[in-house]
């Protein structure tokens, strides 16, 4: 059982803001509750501005935790106006904030091979995820993108060992980050998988997870209002017989069991 | 100068003993369950769930939702797990809060408004059952009914005879004339009005050149529309007899103070719920210090004070 524990906190200290690469900013803040409570693939949802518009909080994935110190980081690009908003607020202030939120990953595993494959932002949950896992567990980390200053900065990976893959071949291989994937699982027979990354990119690697039947975890990116299971703004189609219900991206994931999304016409 | 120690809150809607006129609007809380870690639903004047229907509906396909300037789009089209899920699962639990329970419910056909009412009459936790002929987002039953004065009238008198609850009619704010249906609805039998459900509105994506939300047109909330429902409880308000629930895009408490000056007896919290979770909460104390502020002894007092200044 999850333990339902959330938090509104209006008032979080921003500790740091930094540009890490086009656009990629991390953001530190000093949150005990949430930094208490986070598990690895849950999110916060956060305001980027104190006024009405843009109206709504926007969801970012947990990129890092330091428990002890009370801090969480994120990792975002600036797609839009609320994202814009927030890379200009200063440490030192305040931000609002609610979290942590949504179901995470399945990490009980011990001495178990993981592999964690993410694509651009969608690395940030994982390094959280493979600093947990990497305690008990063998993890390799395999990170694509665009282009190397497209994606979260990797330096805090050292827990684990990771491979690269970049579109335009700035860093590691050239090319898509699956097809890493794909050479690794011919010659290694991991426990588990776990994916976070662009919609194509996670059903690439939800069909090879399949053919090797090799369990895989996806975390699910959705445009939200509520993030709390109220608005019914997020949800993704189910597969299999209980395809009539629909799944909530913000409350049943966003983590899932790749079997238990539709992923029809996809891969 | 008399200090105000104790602020009475609590209204009266329709025989409702309300203990403070702060409501959730439907659809923006769940069963109540959504924002429990926030704040308990037993802080409410009354809590209004999820829009129901008869059988279960899977809602309308993805994207649901788009942020516009100050507001939001949805076009959700009332997904819910059917009346005998609700009875069965979700009403239940509710008694445990101690707070009026009002289902909103739509139909396709006047029979599944008549039928609706009376399953739900037969639950004790439900103590007022809010008709939805506003639903913009779905193509059968919703709206239709709340276009025209005489079909609105006749889902009123379905549901009227179909239960012994208050009977609360949520209106649409897409009519020509609001003043009208409101007057359609309570010469039919309402016990109270909502106002306002969603505007119909759309947003095109520029990029790919097409309507952004899957359902094309969707129902505007938040405070861009704010001002629209503060007019129509203005309008209805002086025109009827029968209590109003404004909402609307309120935010904060001075947002429920427009709509109480402007007649309504109590208010709603919507979309303002996705802004801050314990926007219900904080409107409550926000209108308890405005009335100590000022003297205000009873909230009720407030009630279209406005019109006054508006003559």
């Amino acid at each position: 059982m999850w333990k339902r524990v959330k938090y509104h906190v209006p008032d979080a200290l921003v500790v740091s803001q930094r540009q890490t690469g086009t656009n990629i900013y991390t953001l530190t803040i000093a949150c005990r509750e949430i930094a208490t409570e986070a598990k690895p693939g849950q999110f916060v949802h956060l305001r980027c501005s104190s006024g009405l518009d843009p109206l709504l909080r926007r969801p970012f994935s947990i990129y890092q935790v330091e428990r002890k110190e009370g801090l969480v980081s994120f990792c975002y690009q600036v797609v839009g106006k609320g994202t814009k908003l927030l890379s200009r607020v200063k440490e030192g202030t305040f931000l609002d904030v609610m979290g942590p939120l949504g179901h995470g990953f399945e990490t009980e595993l011990c001495g178990k091979r993981v592999g964690l494959i993410g694509g651009g932002l969608g690395i940030a949950p994982l390094i959280f995820l493979g600093q947990e896992l990497a305690k008990n567990n063998e993890v390799q980390g395999f990170w694509g993108g665009r282009s190397k200053v497209m994606m979260p900065q990797l330096a805090v990976t050292s827990d684990f060992p990771y491979f690269l893959a970049t579109e335009d071949g700035s860093a590691g291989h050239r090319g898509l980050v699956t097809e890493l994937v794909e050479q690794w699982l011919q010659q290694e027979t991991p426990d588990q998988l776990y994916a976070c990354g662009p919609r194509p990119m996670l059903a690439a690697v939800a069909q090879l997870a399949r053919s090797k039947e090799i369990p895989l975890q996806v975390s699910l990116e959705s445009v939200m209002a509520c993030g709390v299971g109220a608005c019914l703004g997020c949800i993704c189609e189910k597969a299999g017989a209980d395809e009539e219900k629909r799944l909530k991206v913000c409350q049943d994931g966003p983590v899932f069991w790749a079997e238990e999304v539709q992923w029809d016409g996809e891969n | 100068m008399e200090k105000i120690e104790q602020v009475d809150l609590s209204v009266n809607l329709a025989g409702l003993k309300l203990k403070n006129p702060v409501m959730t609007a439907s659809g923006t809380c769940g069963f109540g369950e959504a924002y429990e870690d926030f704040f308990s639903p037993a802080a409410l004047g009354a809590l209004v769930v999820k829009g129901v229907t008869l059988q279960p509906r899977k809602g309308n396909p993805t994207p649901r939702l788009v942020e516009t300037a100050a507001g939001l789009l949805n076009a959700i089209g009332l997904e819910n797990p059917g009346v005998e899920t609700v009875l069965a699962e979700y009403l239940p639990p509710l008694a445990s809060y101690n707070v009026p329970v009002i289902v909103n419910i739509s139909g396709n056909t006047l029979e599944e408004y008549g039928e609706l009412a009376a399953r739900l009459s037969t639950c004790s936790v439900v103590k007022g059952i809010e008709v939805n002929i506003s639903c913009p987002n779905v193509k059968e039953g919703g709206i239709a009914f709340g276009s025209h004065p005489a079909t609105a009238a006749k889902v009123v008198r379905v549901v009227k005879a179909n239960t012994d609850l208050p009977v609360i009619v949520k209106l649409s704010p897409n009519v020509t004339d609001i003043v009208e249906m409101a007057l359609a609805v309570e010469e039919a039998g309402a016990d109270a009005l909502s106002l306002i459900n969603t505007l119909l509105g759309m947003a095109i994506d520029i990029k790919k050149r097409q309507p952004i939300l899957a359902n094309v047109t969707g129902g505007l909330s938040g405070p861009a529309v704010k001002p629209v429902a503060v007019r129509m409880v203005w309008q209805v308000a002086q025109r009827v007899k029968i209590p109003l629930i404004g909402l609307g895009g309120i935010v904060t408490a001075a947002d429920a103070l427009e709509f109480i000056m402007a007649g309504a007896t109590a208010i709603a919290v919507g979309t303002g719920q996705f802004v801050n979770p314990r926007c219900c909460v904080e409107v409550i104390a926000g209108l308890a210090e405005y009335c100590r502020a000022n003297e205000v002894k009873k909230i009720s007092e407030l009630r279209g004070v406005a019109w006054n200044g508006g003559k």
